[in-house]
């Protein structure tokens, strides 16, 4: 026994390479796994990391954007270039401040809308693969978010809660393919599911090809799923290719929430509709 | 001693490179337009594991930092795990038919293997029945990704010679190791 085991050691091992991705693989369900003890140990050791880079960029960025940029413009007069130092730093810090209320006052006011129960959280880092577009957040079980949680802004729905961790947690947002939600167009009422599919673009998936949408119509959220709350907004129609023959149409959505500038989100908690 | 310390160490402490490795690129490529410029930091290191180390350790390395990225990703369990064992068992075997010693030879291996690595990627993704309708997209990226990757690994490589070598792992400081040993035990 032993002798064939030796003999035949590089296929058993070739086999069990194999093996096991395909065990991890779970195609019964779409829903992915939860983290397992050392997933966590190692998420503990990489999302410190990963605030520490997020807010280190954040303060270079607002330190160029308000400060160095407008350097040059003063270098003739270095008595008044340290004055104006001194005081566009307090600028910089205020204006961030200021603009960071706004934000949050924007978030608040959505919360009352929807008579939501939230967090706010901070956007610290993002998928590693540019096939997925997840995010992960600065807030976790210890704040009490759970699994499947609506993330949201005051500009619409960003996605939901896919995994959490003590002190983060990851959310797979509408851009993403394993995203779904379910949505109805606001002028028609036709309904569809809405799915990523580029980094920029959602398709709406399932509508009938008598269904009457158009470009520019707004998609908002129809509450199926117990999810989303119904009447968020999830994003724009930008073009809808119907074919002469099928029965369903293509129709392609620009997500309401600006992607590239989210910095801060709402984590629903619990919403009156539930 | 202290050297077969450090040779036992080489793998934890690859491992623990490739999660703050990881760290860097989800947090520092988070910004659009960089996002698109990020390189993947565990592909060079399955190349690099694929074309240095033995068939067991490579293959062990490769499945725990596939499984690193695939918890820092929204990706469906198994995807990483699958696609980057099936780059790291293509690039051995092309290490068999090919002659593969130079840096630059790494970087095109890696710069192949990237492009391989989505291909390879989409279609377990098709066979599921999950991404249908992403094709373009990847593909429109595709190029520009191995491009980046191949760039990054020239630099990647470098470290990592230089890592293998200060942790005794490569043949040569391995060669001069036992030479040592030998030395010692004759009682020189």
């Amino acid at each position: 026994m032993i002798k064939y085991l030796k003999q035949y050691r590089f296929y058993i091992v070739l086999f069990l390479f194999i093996l096991i991705p395909v065990i991890a693989i779970d195609t019964s369900t779409r829903a992915p796994r939860e983290y397992r003890f050392y997933d966590r140990v190692i998420v503990g050791l990489t999302s410190p990391i990963q605030s520490a880079i997020s807010w280190t960029l954040e303060q270079i960025t607002s330190s160029y954007e308000n400060y160095i940029y407008l350097w040059h413009t003063h270098k003739d007069n270095i008595a008044l270039l340290e004055e104006n130092r001194k005081l566009l730093n307090s600028i910089a810090g205020l204006r961030e401040t200021q603009q960071e209320n706004i934000r949050l006052h924007k978030l608040l006011k959505f919360e009352e809308k929807f008579t939501l129960q939230s967090v706010v959280a901070r956007v610290i880092a993002k998928d590693i693969s540019s096939e997925f577009r997840s995010i992960r957040i600065n807030r976790g079980e210890s704040s009490g978010i759970h699994q499947n949680m609506a993330v949201v802004t005051d500009e619409g729905i960003v996605g939901r809660v896919l995994r959490t961790t003590r002190s983060t947690s990851d959310v797979v947002t509408v851009l993403d393919l394993l995203s779904a939600v379910d949505a109805i167009v606001e002028r028609s009422r036709a309904r569809g599911v809405v799915e990523g599919l580029t980094d920029d673009t959602c398709q709406m998936k399932y509508t009938l090809r008598t269904d009457d949408i158009q470009p520019g119509d707004n998609l908002i959220s129809s509450g199926l799923g117990g999810i989303f709350a119904k009447g968020m907004n999830v994003g724009t129609v930008s073009k809808v290719n119907r074919k002469p023959f099928g029965i369903t149409q293509d129709v392609e959505v620009r997500p309401s929430v600006d992607f590239t500038k989210l910095e801060e989100v709402l984590v629903v908690l619990n919403g009156d509709w539930e | 001693m202290t050297r077969l310390i450090l040779r036992l160490l080489n793998a934890p402490f690859l491992i623990l490179i490739v999660a703050i490795g990881i760290a860097l690129q989800s947090s520092l490529f988070c910004t659009w337009p960089l996002i698109y410029l990020q390189p993947d930091v565990i592909l060079p290191v399955v190349v690099w594991c694929a074309l240095k180390r033995n068939f067991d350790e490579g293959g062990i390395i490769t499945l725990i930092i596939a499984n690193m990225g695939e918890i820092h990703s929204a990706a469906p369990s198994g995807i990483f795990l699958l696609s980057y064992m099936i780059v790291y068992l293509l690039v051995r075997a092309a290490s068999r038919y090919f002659v593969i010693q130079s840096l630059i030879s790494f970087a095109v291996v890696t710069l192949i293997s990237s492009a391989g690595w989505t291909l390879i990627g989409q279609l377990i993704l098709y066979l599921l029945g999950i991404s249908a309708s992403q094709w373009k997209h990847t593909l429109t990226f595709m190029l520009l990704g191995a491009c980046i990757e191949g760039v990054f690994s020239i630099w990647a490589f470098k470290w990592l010679e230089k890592f293998d070598w200060s942790t005794f792992k490569n043949l040569r400081a391995e060669q001069a190791m036992e030479d040592e040993l030998q030395l010692n035990n004759e009682g020189f």
